[in-house]
C-alpha cells in the first residue's frame, strides 16, 4: 500500500456512499411522489392519498357497517367529488341489491346503534316497505340532516350492471366501492344530462384521461340510449 | 354566442384546468382546497327534517289505506 492510499480509499468509499445516498434519496422521493398522486393501479383499483372531507368520513362510517350485510356501490355525484370535482353535495347515493327483511332489520339496528337514523322513515318495517316500493331511504347521523346517505335497491338492469362493475378506491383510512367510471360518465351524459351532471362527466373524463376504456364508454352509451 | 353557452364554455374551461391541476399536484394539495368547499357547505347547511324532506320532494312512503 502506498502512503495516502488509505486516504484515497476513504475518499472513494465516501464518494460511493454519497452517490448511493443520492440514488436512495431519489428513489424515496420518486416513490413518495408517486404515492401522493392519484394512481390508477389497474382497471378495478384506484388509489387516492387525499385529505378526507366530511363526506368521505360519512361514506366510510356508513359503508363500514353496510358491507357486513350486503354488496353495495356508490354512484352519482359523490364519485366525481371523490375524484376531486370542485363542488359539494348534501348526499351520497348508494345502490344495494334487494335484501330480505331479517337482514335489513339487523342492518338498521346496527346503523341506529352507531348513531344513524332514517330521515324519511325510522322504523325498520317502514324502511323495508319504502325500499320495496322503489323509494330511496335517507340516513344521517343523529341531530343532523346534511350530509346524508341516500340508499336504494337495485330496480333495473342498469342498477344491476352498476352493482356488478365496481372499482375499489383506496384512501388513507380504508376502501370504498364506487361505480365503474365509464358507466358513470355514460349515465350522466345520456340519462341525467343536467348541466351539473355534464360537468361531473367532463371532470371524470379529464381526470381519468388515459385510463378510461373508450370502447367500453361507447358501449355503455349505446346500452343507455336503448334503455332510456 | 348566448350568455348560457358562453357561461357553460367557461365552466368547462375551468373544469379542464382543475382536472389538470389534480393530475399534476399531490392529492393532499388539491384535496385540502376542495375540502374548503365541501366542509363549509356541509357545516353551514342547517334545516329541519321537514324543510329538508320538502326540498327533496315526496320521499316518504304513502300511508296504506
Amino acid at each position: 500500500m502506498e502512503p495516502g492510499d488509505d486516504k484515497k480509499d476513504t475518499c472513494v468509499s465516501g464518494e460511493t456512499s454519497m452517490r448511493k445516498n443520492t440514488i436512495k434519496n431519489d428513489i424515496v422521493e420518486r416513490d413518495s411522489h408517486l404515492r401522493e398522486k392519484m394512481r390508477f393501479i389497474d382497471k378495478t383499483t384506484l388509489e387516492i392519498d387525499r385529505e378526507l372531507s366530511d363526506l368521505d368520513r360519512l361514506a366510510f362510517e356508513f359503508t363500514t357497517i353496510l358491507q357486513n350485510y350486503t354488496p353495495y356501490v356508490i354512484v352519482s355525484g359523490y364519485v366525481s367529488i371523490l375524484l376531486g370535482r370542485a363542488r359539494a353535495s348534501e348526499d351520497i347515493d348508494i345502490i344495494i341489491p334487494k335484501i330480505a327483511f331479517p337482514k335489513l332489520k339487523k342492518l338498521v339496528y346496527e346503523l341506529k346503534e352507531k348513531g344513524f337514523y332514517g330521515i324519511n322513515e325510522e322504523k325498520d318495517s317502514d324502511i323495508f316497505a319504502c325500499l320495496s316500493e322503489g323509494i330511496a331511504v335517507r340516513f344521517a347521523k343523529q341531530n343532523t340532516m346534511i350530509p346524508n346517505i341516500e340508499m336504494k335497491w337495485a330496480k333495473n338492469n342498469i342498477d344491476d350492471l352498476v352493482l356488478q362493475n365496481t372499482i375499489k378506491v383506496i384512501l388513507p383510512h380504508g376502501t370504498l366501492l364506487v361505480s365503474q367510471l365509464e358507466l358513470q360518465i355514460a349515465f350522466k351524459e345520456i340519462v341525467l344530462k343536467s348541466p351539473k351532471d355534464r360537468e361531473d362527466a367532463r371532470h371524470l373524463q379529464k381526470v381519468a384521461e388515459g385510463y378510461l376504456d373508450k370502447k367500453l364508454l361507447q358501449h355503455y352509451k349505446e346500452i343507455l340510449r336503448e334503455f332510456h | 354566442m348566448s350568455f348560457i353557452k358562453e357561461n357553460q364554455k367557461e365552466r368547462f374551461r375551468f373544469i379542464d384546468q382543475w382536472a389538470e391541476y389534480i393530475r399534476t399536484h399531490d392529492d393532499k394539495e388539491w384535496s385540502q382546497q376542495q375540502n374548503v368547499i365541501i366542509n363549509s357547505c356541509v357545516r353551514t347547511a342547517s334545516m329541519t327534517k321537514e324543510q329538508y324532506l320538502a326540498m327533496k320532494g315526496k320521499q316518504k312512503r304513502r300511508p296504506q289505506s
